[in-house]
């Protein structure tokens, strides 16, 4: 079979297409001359990794830095829907362009995995925080810290209506999600009863709101998480292995807070996030021996994160896999925009970076726009479909000739490409099936089939053995369709 | 006071909008299946003359001559008690204190026992004439409160077996390869797991949206077909699979987006209604003629924890008044649309992982529940009735706090299937049930 990774001329394109968004030239040329260990290292330390570029790009989004009150008055009056455009822009410009790829590939796994949606007018004015406070800070620390400061942050707490739970009417979502997704998970050894009490240890947790008219100046504090003593349930409380008196709505706090350090650190949470992990990067079928060892790992260096991704990494079974996975619609659209060098608008603009946000909704893979709480699924029979495969093959269509979301054009200036003969091997070589395994090594980085290439050459109207001179519509006038065929290919469609 | 106003819906775990139909993080399976047309024919050439016969008669499917089936599903806990009210239980009121419909507002089923919600007045024709009904106290055996969990094994229906396939991709399976539009989601970019297994079905968001770029007649799009089937030449199934059967359908919209589209018999579908338009494409399809077996179409956002009405006892307004009033004006069109001929040979069933609890939270809403009303349609459908056995709201009678299960789920199907569809048995597509058929529809 040939879409393994054994295929590969270079265990590099398969870091690249594991650890980062995809491979560019630039990614390959970096890989090439660090070598995997050193880069796989400088990955696991972004510090060490130059971001300068990406930087200033993320200039131009200035508010994803405000605070939440600082958000809420600028919004008083509505439009608060910007703070999601812009959010979902820069996640999709750090995927694109962020030499700190690893990173940022963690912060979309954990961004799925204690997901909250954006797109919920519940968290309008705190998702941005959410993302730097929580998701970013995070990314590379400790779970425990990541599940701790998730609980504590205003966008989980109206995200799922923990906010409206309170002793007299407590209200059950958080309490059973913080179980079945955040950490131990339906398998986890709890029942209906532990759920229950799950809820009532988050009793108090929400979210400071206190009303003044519209003519009065607001509470300062209104949209801050805060704890609320009155709301705490109080008594004796038992979830799975851990116990509490419980016995003060003003000790409630310290009671949650030693709960939810208990599920990060239990076994089943372990051996859940080892499993998600495992799928993330080496197969959609996570073989339990690495979950298993990983998870021995995370508990032993307190669930800490970069030691299991350093154990995952050197693990023989990821070095040595020959499943590849399926990109999914948001991976497809960011490795498409990778490998065809294709840049942010220029200036300070952001319409070509907002249409690449409204993209990934229609491949149907905007990211945190997932509504139910468990995040995107990662597993390609979730995927498949005729729809986001005949999507995927049109944004490809799009990129490739440069249409929407890419214009060159200096009075509406979107996404920018380079000039398409930059992509054209140099001298032209004299064939046409010669040209196509050129093109192919430069949007692929790596062959394309027999078959496959014989099939562009007919599409053409010629065969692999034909002449091609500089004139051809193969070079000029079809090669838009030519790039757009490949990146159709099952090898762009793998990683 | 630091209670907050939620006269905005939070929908925390809340329903997947158009473009996330596919609710479960999957698991990985294998797909095999004896049925593929590439494996049929390999299998045919080792055998004899006679035997070969045989498999040949057995890989052709037969013309499909039953129903299609639309599978309406309601994502994130669909509460029955707020639609098919149960307005004879004496102990409804104390449990829904502020935000039941108050008996007066409700429309009449002939039942004393039960009303339904005002939003659904435009059905209410429909109700009378026999085409709309309801079954009430259905469900799940499994009393799991939890949407994914709820969700995977209502789609699964196979409790108790280690199956990963859905039940749709297991009924089109006994039904032999059909043409691209066998299966169908329409008006979502991704399929429901009730498809989930060999069987390849097709999804879209609109029948006009899909189309080629890159090609501009039908002669390009054969060039474009046969590169990209060169290029996607022994892929795996997972990709292989919906390259060709995305290439067979481009070939059918095509033609349908050319020929355009006038409704039928005056019916108006809301054009801001993702629900309507998802309808509107369905009956396209129908009318069409290209193989429609089983339509799936999402519509979520039931997840009321909060907000399900508006101050008290007052059903004109808030989160369900406006589900009611989407979905009654969709309903009413879909089927105006199609006509008294095409309407007999559609049903119509809508679904929900579970319903939500009897008595209402803190927040003007109702959290997850158990046993739940199901909506049917169609002229096949025994209407103008709620089926079922009614266990009551009693202490006794709830299943902790909620409306008991006392018909699964998969009965109905199971009946719409063997007297609408033609199915034999149902043991294949519902492994492990007693099949009991209630009495909702028409042979």
């Amino acid at each position: 079979m040939s879409y393994h990774s054994s295929s590969h001329s270079s265990n590099n394109l398969h870091l690249a297409h594991r650890l980062s968004y995809g491979p560019s030239p630039s990614l390959v040329a970096e890989l090439n001359a660090a070598g995997p260990g050193t880069w796989i290292e400088q990955q696991l330390n972004p510090a060490v990794v130059d971001d300068r570029v990406c930087d200033a790009y993320l200039a131009r989004y200035p508010r994803l830095k405000w605070t939440i009150p600082q958000v809420r008055a600028a919004y008083a009056a509505g439009g608060g829907w910007e703070m999601m455009e812009m959010l979902g822009s820069a996640h999709l410009l750090r995927a694109a362009w962020s030499k700190r790829q690893l990173f940022e590939v963690m912060v979309d796994f954990w961004s799925n995995h204690l997901n909250v949606s954006l797109n919920n007018g519940d968290v309008w004015d705190n998702r941005h925080d959410y993302d730097r406070n929580v998701i970013r800070k995070y990314t590379f620390g400790k779970y425990s810290d990541l599940l701790w400061a998730s609980v504590n942050h205003p966008a989980m707490m109206r995200y799922l209506n923990n906010a409206d739970s309170t002793k007299d009417s407590p209200n059950e979502n958080y309490g059973r999600e913080l179980l079945e997704l955040h950490t131990v998970g339906v398998d986890g050894g709890y029942n209906e009863v532990d759920m229950h009490t799950s809820a009532l240890v988050l009793t108090g947790f929400g979210v400071h709101d206190v009303w003044r008219p519209a003519n009065q100046v607001q509470d300062p504090k209104n949209g801050l998480f805060e704890y609320f003593p009155d709301d705490h349930w109080t008594g004796p409380v038992t979830v799975m292995g851990w116990s509490s008196p419980n016995a003060t709505g003003v000790g409630g706090y310290a009671v949650a807070q030693s709960y939810v350090s208990y599920l990060a650190h239990h076994p089943a949470t372990a051996l859940r996030l080892a499993t998600k992990l495992v799928r993330r990067f080496v197969s959609d079928d996570p073989v339990p021996v690495l979950a298993n060892y990983l998870a021995q790992i995370y508990l032993a260096n307190d669930t800490a994160i970069l030691p299991v991704l350093r154990a995952l990494f050197a693990s023989r079974q990821f070095r040595s896999t020959t499943t590849m996975k399926v990109k999914r619609p948001m991976e497809d659209l960011v490795s498409s925009l990778r490998a065809l060098s294709i840049l942010p608008d220029p200036g300070t603009g952001t319409d070509g970076l907002l249409a690449l946000w409204w993209e990934s909704d229609t491949l149907g893979h905007q990211p945190m726009t997932w509504a139910q709480p468990d995040g995107f699924p990662d597993v390609a029979t979730s995927w498949q479909s005729t729809n986001g495969t005949l999507e995927r093959w049109n944004l490809h269509m799009a990129l490739a000739g440069q249409w929407w979301p890419v214009s060159n054009d200096p009075k509406n200036p979107m996404l920018q490409a380079p000039l398409r003969n930059t992509y054209l091997p140099s001298p032209l070589p004299a064939t046409h099936g010669a040209l196509i395994d050129a093109l192919a090594q430069r949007v692929l980085f790596q062959p394309v089939s027999a078959t496959g290439r014989d099939a562009v050459c007919t599409f053409l109207g010629k065969t692999a053995a034909s002449p091609l001179k500089a004139t051809d519509p193969a070079v000029t006038y079809r090669l838009a369709y030519v790039i757009a065929l490949l990146l159709d290919s099952v090898h762009h469609a793998m990683r | 006071m630091r209670r907050t106003t939620t006269a905005d819906r939070t929908d925390g775990c809340g329903c997947p909008g158009h473009d996330s139909g596919a609710g479960p993080s999957g698991r990985g399976f294998s797909r095999r299946s004896f049925l593929k047309r590439g494996a049929a024919v390999a299998a045919a050439t080792s055998l004899t003359g006679t035997q070969l016969a045989t498999q040949l008669a057995f890989a052709s499917s037969p013309a499909y001559a039953g129903d299609t089936v639309v599978v309406l599903s309601f994502r994130g806990g669909f509460d029955g008690l707020s639609v098919v009210v149960p307005r004879g239980d004496a102990n409804f009121a104390a449990l829904r204190p502020n935000i039941r419909v108050p008996d007066a507002a409700l429309l009449s089923t002939g039942d004393s026992r039960f009303g339904l919600h005002p939003g659904l007045a435009p059905l209410l024709p429909f109700w009378q004439a026999g085409t709309f009904g309801a079954v009430h106290a259905v469900g799940q055996d499994n009393p799991s409160r939890s949407h994914f969990e709820a969700m995977e094994e209502m789609e699964r229906a196979a409790p108790g077996s280690s199956l990963r396939t859905g039940w749709i991709d297991r009924l089109l399976t006994t039904r032999g390869q059909g043409t691209s539009f066998q299966g169908c989601q329409v008006g979502s970019t991704s399929v429901s797991s009730a498809f989930i297994g060999p069987s390849p079905e097709l999804g879209m968001y609109r029948i006009d949206d899909f189309n080629l770029s890159g090609s501009s007649s039908s002669t390009d799009l054969a060039a474009w077909d046969a590169a990209l089937r060169g290029l996607n030449t022994g892929a795996p199934t997972v990709v292989g699979d919906p390259v060709a059967t995305t290439l067979g359908a481009l070939a059918q919209t095509g033609a349908l987006t050319d020929a355009g589209y006038t409704e039928a018999n005056g019916a108006v579908y809301d054009t801001n209604s993702d629900l309507a338009m998802s309808l509107r494409d369905v009956a396209r399809l129908i009318k069409a003629n290209i193989g429609l077996q089983m339509a799936a179409v999402d519509y979520g956002d039931w997840d009321m924890h909060s907000g399900l009405a508006v101050g008290t006892l007052d059903p004109s307004q808030g989160w369900m008044f406006d589900k009611m009033t989407e979905l009654a004006g969709a309903l009413a069109a879909f089927y105006t649309d199609l006509g008294p001929t095409l309407m007999a040979k559609t049903t119509l069933i809508t679904l929900s992982e579970f319903g939500r609890r009897v008595e209402e939270n803190g927040s003007h809403g109702v959290d997850h529940g158990h046993g739940n009303a199901v909506l049917l349609m169609g002229g096949g459908i025994v209407g103008g009735q709620v089926h079922g056995v009614w266990p009551g709201l009693s202490d006794s009678a709830l299943n902790d706090g909620d409306l008991d299960v006392r018909t699964d789920y998969r009965n109905l199907l199971g009946e719409i299937l063997v007297k609408r569809c033609g199915a034999g048995s149902v043991g294949s597509v519902f492994p492990g049930l007693t099949y009991t058929p209630i009495g909702i529809a028409h042979p």
